[in-house]
């Protein structure tokens, strides 16, 4: 049998995208092996960058594709996935534009640091589009451990160590949890491994009401809330943001959690039909308590990294909201606001790195009076943390405005209140370092700005971050007023994936009933 | 409904939002061009909108005019949908007017004079697009994105507890604008088909129950704004400790976005439970009033005693709201132009002695009159203009809507004749204090901060300012009809709508007409109760 007959019975041209990305690691890595650290530092990002971009370039073509079950059901490149996949790699992208400089000053090689990231990529690409058992946690751990690298990639820094250990210990159990659901799933579909086939297969074995499938849904939905940080499996989240270099807290916060999210998505909906009810009181519970809990612990925090940390599980929370209601309009919110998340949580981890590269801290306070030094970046970070919090016209109030809206059509009032009211909360504290840096007066300007160097763009490795800077800064500001092709490409791709139309029904009935129960829950 | 004309309201709305873009990029250090360049833009709007208004807006005419409808986020239904009426054209003239006197009267701001500049241009725009918007969600849009250049305004140029008073009125705005959506969301998604633009809503059957609730959710988002008693305490802080321009922004313009939401949605779109909660609102508008001007009284800083006498004024927008009648409607809405000139007028003025005393304690200030017989002059006329001296626009106002409520045949006698007598102790309160502000500002004695210092009297910029404000407070005064014919066919029209729902409301619960004409806020409440039962 030829190569091009393989292909073909395979359908591997679905995986076009992930075969850019792979070639694009070992070119970097290659090249890194031949011409040495220094030299490649020079042209590696940008290949990646290159590289990644192309695949999105892949992904754009293979939108709306006739026949998107590969490799005998493997993989399923439906519409949904293609714009996850679009997501992670586009966060990707972002993260490399702002980690050039900053790895370059940690004085680590940044070679590797793209083969690990691309690695990391390309595990959450092949997440967004598994549909079956064992390529779901293939890729789930080519990803987590892609990340656990990632996140003790300066190893100088004894705080960059504690976060990776942290992560790597409840990561590596999260993992074992969820793979012992999956295990669980396997026995009770008497041997099914695809996810659209579990579900027919304990239906046909009559285990439809077992306490197995509920305990295989409760531990999937552990392995899933680690990746989305959902409260109560939040608590690495903090410390690991705070410790890691913050590229990859950037990448953690959007990437990762943007491929948590297409697992969600397509485990709970194909898997767990026959527990409909039962994930989305979880998952309702799970969005309650972390809008509540990550927008309010948010309020004290001092550290700029740890404020985003509590800050997106908060906004996790949010997007949970789109999840549970599990209508048409609540997924197409989800992505929607996923997109919307892209521009503005990398544009504001972008103005961290810039402004911890500049004065070394991150501090808070320490932020006080910079629009007397550098009024773009006061510019930019303000922008984004009010989109963050909601603010119109941008970006961010567009998103959470879609969930609110898609929540209240569905009818789940209490959820959309909550959301409403811990999103004036997370307005305070988001206002909170705007006013820091706006409003102070030039005596009152903290030692770091006081100190401030010289705003200089043409160092190695800051004209991308530039780039970056300018190129969130202006989607935040206009991708909420010009949302229109952003809203249509949401809905297409949620209304032209065959597996959420099929669950679209039931879906629909069950969550009328979810809000009568909600004050329960409550 | 898409227009062919041009499209005025949308150049109007976005040319100063557009403009403002643009300050970063002026060449300019000390601050000397972004002013003329913000003066120039804001002129160019007010020019364009009484274009506009002189010229494609028909008095005579009650609908909607200069309409305007692009889909904007078809998906949800939202449409860029922008139109004026007889109850937002005045109003959007008043903001082209006292927001372009602001920029000017801000002409010493030396610091950062950019970020200044360019604050208030984008909450020109936002201004405006509150007044003109026509669709909920861009109403609510234009609503939130003048929160933060206001916060912003009043937390870096203001007073010393500045960080204070902006947080107070940011937290109060943003909880009470979240009644907003969710009144726009449950509107938009009850009945058969999902839309949120104002007229279709308008014309949904709502249950009175739906309709109790939402009007009572708009009543607390418009209330924060307004402000009504007991959801005013963000403003004598907010308007205390803004700079003047500012504040004469936020007494001239921001509250009447109060009053104009609450005439715009809780009346023309839930006239039904407008029947119900008017009474409320009247006893609102007292106790608004009385409270108001004794708080008022009680203040030793001056602004304080300005913001008091703001909320005791607006009391008399919403007598004008509960009174059914065409003259109270229309005396609703002079109130709320008339105030927003004094009010100006005064903050404007109220900044022009600050400059030179430093201080806006009463205790420090007297005898400035001999100082500065220019500015005691200005303040006089804006002092008895605020205490609704015949003959200038307060009178006016303030009497149509006394007139209105008496001949409501709406409430019974009795209940009439407390809400007047009780007003009436705050009519008779506001010259006490008004006055004795003059006297211990201007007679007397020279005060601590006054004695030894030599006091510039008014420059003719600032004399040009407060004449921009007082000429038509006097003009309206002595020909009110100068205003009234151009909106008043809106008001009568908005009136019989309300009266209409009366005999409907009436029939629905016949048996508790009786007990409904005597309006009582305990009667409300069984009458509240026996709903949700």
């Amino acid at each position: 049998m030829d190569f091009a007959t393989l292909a073909a019975q395979l359908n591997a041209g679905t995986i076009v995208p992930e075969g850019i990305v792979i070639v694009t690691i070992l070119l970097v890595i290659v090249g890194d092996l031949i011409v040495g650290r220094s030299v490649s530092a020079r042209w590696t990002p940008y290949l990646a960058i290159g590289g990644l971009l192309l695949a999105v370039l892949a992904l754009y073509q293979r939108w709306d594709s006739t026949s998107p079950i590969s490799f005998f059901g493997e993989f399923n490149a439906d519409n949904l996935s293609v714009v996850f996949r679009g997501i992670i790699a586009l966060s990707a992208a972002g993260t490399i534009l702002m980690s050039i400089r900053y790895v370059e000053q940690s004085g680590t090689s940044l070679a590797e640091f793209l083969t690990i990231l691309l690695t990391a990529v390309l595990g959450g690409m092949f997440l967004a589009g598994s549909d079956e058992l064992v390529s779901v946690y293939v890729s789930l751990e080519t990803l987590s451990i892609s990340s656990y690298l990632l996140t003790g990639y300066t190893k100088r820094d004894p705080r960059s160590n504690e976060a990776a250990l942290k992560y790597l210990l409840i990561g590596a159990s999260s993992s074992a949890i969820f793979l012992y659901g999956a295990s669980l799933l396997y026995g009770l579909s008497g041997g099914e491994t695809r996810l659209s086939a579990i579900s027919a297969g304990i239906a046909t074995a009559g285990l439809d009401q077992s306490i197995g499938l509920v305990i295989a849904l409760v531990f999937a939905i552990a392995g899933i809330a680690f990746k989305i940080a959902a409260v109560p499996f939040h608590q690495w989240t903090p410390d690991v943001y705070e410790g890691s270099p913050t590229p990859v807290v950037a990448f953690l916060s959007v990437g990762s959690k943007a491929a948590g999210f297409a697992l969600a998505i397509r485990l709970l909906v194909t898997a767990f039909p026959l527990v409909t009810e039962q994930w989305q009181f979880v998952m309702t519970a799970l969005a309650i308590l972390s809008m509540v809990l990550g927008n309010v612990v948010a309020l004290a925090q001092t550290s700029m990294k740890r404020l985003l940390a509590y800050s997106s599980i908060g906004q996790a929370g949010f997007i949970m909201i789109g999840l549970v209601i599990g209508t048409d309009a609540g997924y197409a919110s989800m992505v929607f606001y996923l997109m919307i998340y892209l521009f503005m949580n990398l544009g504001a981890f972008t103005c961290i790195i810039l402004f911890t590269l500049r004065t070394g801290t991150d501090q808070i306070s320490e932020y006080s009076g910079l629009y007397q030094k550098d009024p773009l970046l006061t510019l930019a970070l303000s922008i984004c943390l009010l989109s963050l919090g909601g603010i119109p016209p941008l970006a961010g109030f567009f998103g959470k405005l879609y969930l609110f809206w898609a929540g209240w059509q569905a009818g789940a009032y209490p959820l959309v209140l909550l959301g409403l009211v811990t999103s004036v909360i997370s307005i305070y504290y988001y206002i909170r370092v705007v006013k820091m840096m706006v409003v102070k007066e030039p005596q009152e300007m903290s030692d770091s700005v006081k100190n401030y160097p010289a705003i200089r763009w043409d160092l190695q490795g800051m004209r991308p971050l530039q780039v970056g800077l300018v190129m969130t800064l202006v989607a935040t500001t206009i991708a909420g007023i010009l949302s229109n092709p952003l809203f249509t490409l949401a809905n297409n791709s949620v209304t032209q994936t065959p597996m959420l139309q099929a669950a679209q029904k039931p879906a629909v009935q069950v969550s009328k009933d979810e809000t009568v129960r909600l004050p329960i829950a409550l | 409904m898409v227009s062919t004309q041009f499209p005025w309201l949308t150049t109007i709305i976005l040319l100063p939002l557009v403009a403002s873009l643009f300050i970063p990029l002026i060449p300019d250090k000390q601050g000397k061009t972004v002013r003329w360049y913000s003066l120039g833009v804001a002129l160019t709007d007010l020019a364009l909108i009484a274009y506009t208004v002189w010229n494609h807006y028909d008095f005579q005419n009650s609908g909607f005019q200069l309409v305007e409808r692009y889909a904007w986020v078809p998906q949800l239904g939202i449409n860029w949908s922008l139109a004026i009426d007889g109850i937002s054209m005045p109003l959007v003239v008043l903001t082209g007017l006292v927001t372009t006197l602001s920029v000017l009267a801000a002409w010493r701001v030396d610091q950062k004079p950019r970020l200044f500049h360019f604050l208030m241009l984008m909450m020109y725009s936002a201004q405006i697009g509150v007044f003109c918007a026509q669709d909920m969600i861009q109403f609510f849009l234009m609503w939130e994105i003048e929160l933060v250049p206001v916060y912003i305004l009043i937390a870096i140029w203001g007073g010393p507890k500045r960080l204070y008073a902006a947080t107070k009125f940011i937290l109060y705005t943003a909880i009470g604008s979240i009644f907003i959506l969710v009144a726009a969301l449950a509107m938009a998604f009850s009945g058969d088909h999902i839309t949120f633009d104002m007229q279709e809503l308008g014309l949904k059957e709502y249950s009175l129950g739906f309709e109790l609730c939402v009007y009572g959710a708009l009543l607390i988002a418009y209330g924060v704004k307004l402000p009504i008693f007991p959801f005013h305490t963000w403003l004598p802080d907010a308007h205390g400790e803004a700079s003047a321009p500012v504040s004469m922004v936020l007494a001239g313009v921001l509250l009447k976005m109060g009053g104009y939401a609450l005439i715009r949605m809780n009346m023309e779109m839930l006239p039904h439970a407008h029947v119900y909660f008017a009474p409320v609102l009247a006893i609102l508008g007292i106790v608004n009033i009385v409270y108001g001007a004794l708080a008022s009284f009680a203040q030793r800083n001056l602004k304080r005693r300005m913001a008091y006498s703001s909320i005791s004024h607006m009391g008399f927008v919403l007598l004008g709201i509960a009174s059914f009648t065409d003259l109270g409607m229309s005396g609703a809405v002079l109130q709320m132009v008339s105030h927003g000139l004094i009010a100006a007028a005064l903050f404007f003025l109220a900044g022009v002695t600050y400059d030179r005393t430093h201080t806006l304690d009463l205790d420090e200030m007297g005898g400035l009159a001999k100082k500065m017989p220019s500015v005691f002059a200005l303040f006089t006329i804006g002092s008895m203009a605020s205490l609704a001296l015949p003959g200038m626009s307060g009178f006016v106002g303030e009497l149509a809507v006394f007139l209105g409520f008496t001949t409501s045949e709406a409430y019974n006698p009795a209940f009439k004749a407390v809400v007047i007598l009780l007003s009436a102790v705050g009519l008779i309160v506001t010259p006490m204090y008004l006055l004795s502000m003059l006297r211990e500002m201007f007679y007397g004695q020279e005060g601590n901060a006054v004695v030894g210092v030599s006091l510039l009297d008014a420059k003719p910029r600032e004399f040009f300012i407060a004449a921009c404000l007082l000429i038509p407070i006097i003009g309206i005064g002595l020909y009110p009809k100068l205003i009234t014919q151009t909106y008043d066919v809106k008001t009568v029209q908005i009136a019989a709508h309300v009266r209409n729902a009366v005999p409907v409301v009436a029939h629905q619960h016949l048996e508790n007409l009786p007990r409904f004409s005597f309006a009582t806020p305990v009667f409300q409440q069984n009458e509240l109760l026996g709903l949700v039962k």
